[in-house]
């Protein structure tokens, strides 16, 4: 029993936390979000060329390691041209590298508000169904099964190619295909959380059921969804590239990562592939960041 | 080894282990000497290091820690200075260890017999069949019946009774000369740890052997142990014979320990008059449907209770009696299958659940695990203040005050207003529990099991507060317990449940002193009073009941105590027994109580 061992601990035992081996994956992954949001507030404006506007300058290599260093004194100097395109330009003439920092605003803005929408809908149906079970609720779950059972990404092209590509309609289209995630993990939690003494308690002193719902199941319920949403956001931005990757995204010349990969695709075969290798690197690396804190905010949260 | 020297020797023993470079050491150096044929009992706070030091007898220390110096001699070789697999060869063979939670120490994907067997094997040269069959006798010596088809048993199989034997079967398998017992009956029902202790004690003194028992029960030291060694803060403070030890602790430690069970000693508390039946259940029966069946669990029977006001009633019992059962159908956590349920003359099982959450301001609950009954989330003064807002009782403003004295109600300080549950221990816990119980000024509580998860002494101060704050305030109490001492110094009444009966009710001194019904006399047998002139060990053993409570599922047709009773006839066999009211409020559920006259002629009857 879980009271008879904390009533071995001698009362208000200095608190000693467990040697973290989450602890520099924590950081490894708050460095990357860190930057990814900061690149979304900030990044259309600090790169060296507007990410919209074509240069005249197509299918450039970008520059070598070993020249970079020569190349950036230049053009501290001033005696380049133009400024250097550190990432190459595509068959278009775009800057690479102006359109890879300026597309998290994009990116993120979808992931964020989509994973909002989904959290919301997600934590009051999973208390709904989980604090009040009877057939309807039921039937709640099991909707919310076959729509799971659906590929996310079918369904979320699907979506969009019905309601037509907007940046508004793909932020529906995800928090549709999510709320099924967070409304299973809440109503897990709410069940175990409505069978504990303090719930009884509160039934025992007079709360009505919906207070009891509000005030002592929901606060000790929201801990698995919250925890989800990092590594959610992370799989909704790779979806977002995704949908614009099958042409069912936001239209060009947005900077957009998955867009930049499928315009680069084309090139790939002609040996140019740094159109695409760039913006699928970003993506990657954001994932991993976004999972790696999700993981960690797992480990020192779950646990209790 | 020379004549006359002890069979363990202990030395200086020091254990500590390392937090952030600073060394902390929660065993300072133990010395004492342990006897053949000797019991010693290891008593202490939790935190003194009584634990720790069991382990490190064996040469063992749980990480972090390490066993930082000390000698400690079995048999004349310092077991600290051997080599690993002498070490190894030595533990198990020569020195058996049973630990706290029988289930958990035994592994869930083995059968039993060969959990036995192995541990026979680790020290013995014999095929896997000649363990098996030293499996079946050892499962027979420590009392398990069948013990052909037990050794076939999984873990979550067994009883907890059942796997604390087991166990014990496994330590004893190799006749170990010495026997290191860590709280072995915690979490056991009073009668299955009696049975329990007499087996093991039994072993000690055939095989010639030596125990040394980690305890916090002073009953169980008073009546099972020869010498008593006191561990305050890993420091032996007092090492002194049984008798002594009771009769003038000599360390301040010891002194306040046994405090309680010498102002206890003194009578029973008084009756209540007036104010009957002030909580009053008829007839009060819960049902649980199983899933899949049309049988049901019939966890309450039929039961009826009266509460005066003012009064405090025990219900005692087993568990699986049905007792918390109870306490819930009279809160109106579940509702009862039948039967009434009446605080001051109104029928709560049928108010509208409006009606329902007013009347909750009269009467609250406090359940046995403190930890798990307050919203963690929580502060003190959040957890205290709730019930005021739920009940919009007073103004706003005086809240936080009500709740400051509410605090202080339970000689608390104010100063915890601010602290979160995670902070506190539990017996704190326990009091922020009963605190918020009491702030809406209830007429009625029920207590359910609100000490069983405390360390003794933390629970003897929680009992004097409880008999305390009811004296002051004029509450009545239902006192769920199956700590009879507990009963025996709060309560005025006690009632006495089995398989979801009552079997027999009356004053706390006459059910305590002469106890009518066959099982309340072995409940009471079974129970250990931290007294050592009466020892039970030096007396003949009381018989015991047989077997374990039978399910709630299928209940015997007759009497439902018949198939462990010791004076079982047909007649009871047969007939389903009533309960019989004897006059003076006392009852029991036994028509034998009625003279050997009459349940002689109604043997002839038959």
């Amino acid at each position: 029993m879980a009271a008879a061992t904390q009533e071995l601990m001698p009362e208000q035992a200095t608190y000693i936390p467990p040697a973290h081996r989450a602890d520099w994956l924590m950081r490894i992954g708050v460095s990357i979000v860190t930057l990814v949001i900061f690149l979304a507030i900030f990044g259309p404006y600090i790169g060296p060329y507007d990410p919209t506007r074509t240069t005249i300058r197509i299918a450039v290599p970008p520059p070598g390691f070993t020249e970079m260093p020569r190349l950036f004194w230049a053009w501290i100097d001033g005696t380049l041209d133009h400024p250097p395109h550190w990432m190459g330009t595509d068959a278009n003439g775009y800057d690479i590298f102006s359109r890879v920092i300026a597309a998290p605003r994009t990116d993120l803005k979808i992931a964020l508000l989509a994973n909002i929408l989904s959290l919301i809908a997600g934590i009051f149906f999973g208390l709904v169904a989980g604090y009040w079970r009877n057939w309807s609720t039921e039937l709640l779950i099991r909707v919310s099964d076959v729509l799971q059972s659906f590929p996310v990404f079918i369904m979320a092209m699907v979506l969009v190619a019905l309601a037509g590509r907007s940046a508004t309609n793909i932020i529906i289209a995800l928090a549709f295909v999510y709320t099924p995630i967070y409304l299973r993990l809440t109503r897990a939690e709410v069940l175990s959380q409505t069978s504990r003494g303090f719930v009884e308690a509160a039934r025992a002193m007079g709360n009505s059921e919906l207070s009891i719902a509000m005030r002592h199941v929901l606060p000790n319920s929201l801990t698995p969804a919250l925890i989800q949403s990092s590594v959610t956001i992370g799989f909704a931005i790779l979806l977002t590239a995704g949908l614009s990757f099958v042409g069912a995204g936001v239209r060009p010349p947005t900077p957009e990562w998955g867009l930049m990969i499928s315009t680069g695709a084309n090139q790939i075969v002609l040996g140019e592939w740094w159109p695409s290798v760039f913006p699928g690197l970003a993506i990657s690396l954001t994932v991993f960041g976004f999972a790696v804190l999700g993981n960690a905010l797992e480990r020192r949260y779950e646990r209790g | 080894m020379s004549e006359g020297d002890p069979l363990l020797r202990v030395r200086d023993l020091k254990v500590g282990y390392e937090v952030r470079g600073d060394l902390i050491v929660p065993v300072e150096g133990v010395s004492f000497d342990l006897n053949s044929r000797e019991v010693i009992g290891l008593v202490g706070d939790a935190g003194s290091g009584k634990s720790t030091t069991a382990l490190a007898l064996l040469g063992m220390a749980r990480p972090p820690g390490k066993i930082l110096g000390g000698e400690v001699y079995f048999e004349g070789r310092d077991l600290l200075k051997l080599p690993d697999a002498e070490m190894r060869a030595i533990r198990g063979r020569d020195i058996g260890i049973i630990v706290q939670n029988p289930r958990a120490a035994l592994n869930p994907m083995l059968r039993v017999g060969r959990q036995i067997g192995f541990a026979y094997r680790a020290h013995n040269e014999v095929t896997a069949g000649e363990a098996r069959a030293q499996a079946i006798e050892m499962l027979r010596l420590v009392g398990i019946n069948d013990p052909e088809r037990r050794v076939e048993a999984y873990a979550h199989e067994l009883s907890g009774g059942m796997a604390q034997r087991a166990l014990i079967a496994m330590a004893l398998s190799s006749t170990p000369r010495l026997l290191i017992a860590d709280e072995p009956t915690s979490g056991l029902d009073v009668t299955i740890q009696a049975q329990f202790l007499d087996e093991m004690w039994q072993s000690v003194q055939k095989t010639g052997s030596a125990m040394l028992m980690v305890t916090q029960e002073l009953g169980v030291i008073a009546n099972f142990c020869d010498r008593v060694l006191v561990l305050h803060k890993g420091r032996i403070v007092e090492d002194a014979p049984v008798h002594q030890f009771f009769a003038a602790p000599q360390h301040p430690y010891s002194q306040e320990v046994l405090r309680f069970y010498h102002e206890r000693a003194s009578g029973y508390p008084a009756q209540v008059t007036g104010g009957a039946g002030f909580l009053q259940t008829l007839g009060l029966t819960k049902h649980f449907p199983l899933r899949g069946s049309d049988k049901v669990v019939q966890a309450v029977d039929n039961v009826t209770i009266s509460v005066a006001k003012g009064e405090a009633v025990g219900l005692v019992g087993e568990s699986g009696s049905g007792k918390t059962t109870v306490g819930r159908c009279l809160m109106r956590l579940e509702h009862p299958t039948a039967g009434s349920v009446f605080l001051d003359r109104q029928d709560i099982t049928k108010l509208s659940a409006a009606h329902m959450r007013r009347m909750r301001s009269r009467m609250q609950i406090v359940f046995q695990d403190p930890f798990d009954s307050v919203n963690p989330r929580w502060s003190v003064a959040d957890i205290l203040v709730e019930p005021l807002r739920v009940h919009d009782d007073g103004k706003k403003a005086d809240r936080w005050d009500r709740a400051v004295a509410a605090l202080k109600q339970v000689d608390l300080d104010p100063s915890l207003m601010a602290r979160k549950p995670r902070d506190l221990g539990a017996s704190t816990l326990q009091r922020i529990n009963i605190a918020r119980a009491l702030i809406c000024n209830p007429d009625f509580v029920v207590l359910d099991e609100p000490t069983s998860v405390l360390a003794p002494r933390a629970r003897n101060s929680l009992i004097a507060l409880l008999a305390r704050l009811q004296k002051e305030l004029g509450i009545s109490y239902l006192f769920i317990s199956h700590d009879l001492t507990t009963v025996r110094y709060l309560c005025q009444r006690v009632a006495v449940m089995y398989l979801g009966q009552i079997v027999e009710e009356g004053t706390v001194e006459q059910v305590f002193t002469d106890p009518q019904h066959p099982y309340s006399r072995a409940l009471l047998s079974a129970h250990l009073m931290p007294d050592p002139t009466h020892r039970r060990v030096d007396n003949p053993l009381p018989t015991a009941l047989e077997g374990e409570i039978p399910s709630p599922i299928d209940v015997p047709k007759g009497c439902y105590l018949a198939s462990r009773c010791p004076d079982v006839n047909e007649v009871c066999r047969a007939n389903p027994q009533t309960l019989i009211d004897l006059g003076q409020g006392r009852a029991v559920r036994c028509e034998r109580v009625l003279g050997g006259e009459n349940s002689s002629q109604m043997e002839v009857a038959q």
